[in-house]
């Protein structure tokens, strides 16, 4: 496989990851195309060492980050929302529309970190390079950020009642 | 093991297959943990459950379009393209100087897009980077003041990182401007570029961005100066500030 073809071949896993990141679509895939046009322009800098997959991952991370220093307030626009199925409220599933809200309330570096493994697939090892923290200091994160979603969602104490104290 | 604390289980539960494994005979005799590991993954069914739709939808075309471009044109085009280059920098800032206001950010619009244009046309060239390398900086300091019409100080940017690979003469659209190009240990360029900028009323450092690509640009005395790279705002801002501290003998 070509250089570009790789890329191509990563781009669902980045529109899905941007997408749930960003919750927005516009964004989402105005942060991959920049990634797709940094990782060519910068091509000479891979060395081909490890996944190209986690390359990207770590300009399209990298980049959401300084988006954010540079400019809190764009990326805090209320998005297109999508509507997300609604599981029919069999105990073992969770309310989906209930853990989209509150993946939204969670810290950004958070949720950055829960996509990274939870969604992605990714090893602890893995998602820690790309996100260039100590595996320890992610697995904390994560931690945090599975009980927060738990909290939320209405399985760790009186349904409902944490979520009023906080819209 | 019931005092185990979620990050410690997390590490097992992303972790290699070994882990995992392990994991899984500790959840055996320990319904509280299997209720536990159970719950996160009722939480990663619904990540994907929610965001997996994303990623089976046919790809937009703006994000394949870069893809098809030649990414990589042949070695004996690189001469050619690198003549080309100037001429297009030419045309553009032809059309680019139509719009010069006279204020601040005219001008400066101006500036940091020719400098930008500049970079991204440079920064990919693997044989011609520059005309004159560093081996050859005195002669290059002198030639670039030269053109440029002014004396020149080429910045020592090795405190950021940053060593000097060389420059060139370019056209602007009020004369001749200088690029200077430094690279650091990771093959990471940033660039200098210098403009005769008369009439201009002075400005501090100033931070803009296009793309990828981001800008510090100032005004000192008659000449404009934008220092671009793609890297954290920081790290460019340091480089900057240190490139301005230089020439404006600060």
């Amino acid at each position: 496989m070509t250089f570009p073809d790789e890329i191509e071949a990563c781009l669902p896993s980045l529109r899905r990851y941007a997408f749930a990141l960003l919750r927005n679509r516009d964004a989402a895939d105005d942060l991959v195309q920049d990634t797709v046009e940094r990782a060519l322009s910068r091509r000479h800098l891979w060395r081909g060492d490890g996944p190209l997959r986690a390359w990207l991952f770590r300009i399209l991370l990298n980049r959401f980050r300084d988006d954010r220093r540079r400019d809190r307030a764009s990326l805090a626009v209320v998005g297109t929302m999508i509507e997300p199925p609604v599981s029919g409220g069999q105990d073992d599933h969770l309310d989906l529309r209930e853990v989209h809200e509150a993946m939204g309330r969670l810290p950004p570096d958070q949720r950055a970190a829960l996509l990274l493994v939870g969604l992605e697939g990714m090893s602890l090892g893995e998602a820690a390079r790309i996100l260039e923290v100590p595996e320890g200091t992610l697995a904390s994160r994560l931690g945090r950020a599975r009980a927060e979603l738990r909290a939320m969602t209405g399985r760790a104490g009186p349904r409902g009642e944490r979520k009023a104290t906080e819209t | 093991m019931p005092d185990m604390d979620d990050a410690a289980l997390l590490a097992l539960r992303h972790g290699s297959e070994e882990d995992r494994a392990r994991l899984d005979r500790m959840a055996e005799g320990d319904p509280a943990l299997r209720d536990r590991l159970a719950g996160w993954d009722r939480q990663d069914a619904a990540l994907h459950a929610l965001y997996d739709p994303v990623a089976e939808e046919p790809l937009p075309e703006r994000l394949t379009a870069p893809l098809a471009r030649p990414v990589d044109p042949p070695r004996r085009l690189w001469p050619i393209a690198a003549m080309v280059a100037p001429l297009a920098i030419g045309i553009a800032l032809g059309w680019g100087a139509a719009r010069w206001t006279g204020d601040g950010e005219g001008g400066a619009d101006s500036l940091l897009a020719s400098a930008i244009r500049a970079h991204d046309t440079y920064v990919v060239e693997v044989v011609h980077p520059v005309e004159v390398p560093a081996s050859d900086k005195t002669h290059m300091t002198k030639w670039l003041s030269k053109r440029v019409g002014q004396q020149l100080t080429v910045p020592d940017l090795t405190a950021d990182g940053f060593r000097l690979v060389g420059g060139r003469v370019l056209p602007d659209a009020r004369g001749a401007a200088a690029l200077m190009m430094y690279e650091d240990d990771q093959g990471q360029r940033l660039t200098l570029y210098i403009a005769p900028e008369p009439r201009q009323p002075e400005t501090a450092l100033r931070f803009a961005d296009k793309g990828p690509t981001r800008g510090v640009w100032w005004v000192e005395g008659d000449l404009g100066c934008a220092v671009v790279g793609d890297l954290p705002k920081d790290r460019l801002k340091a480089a900057a500030t240190r490139a301005y501290d230089q020439l404006t003998g600060a």
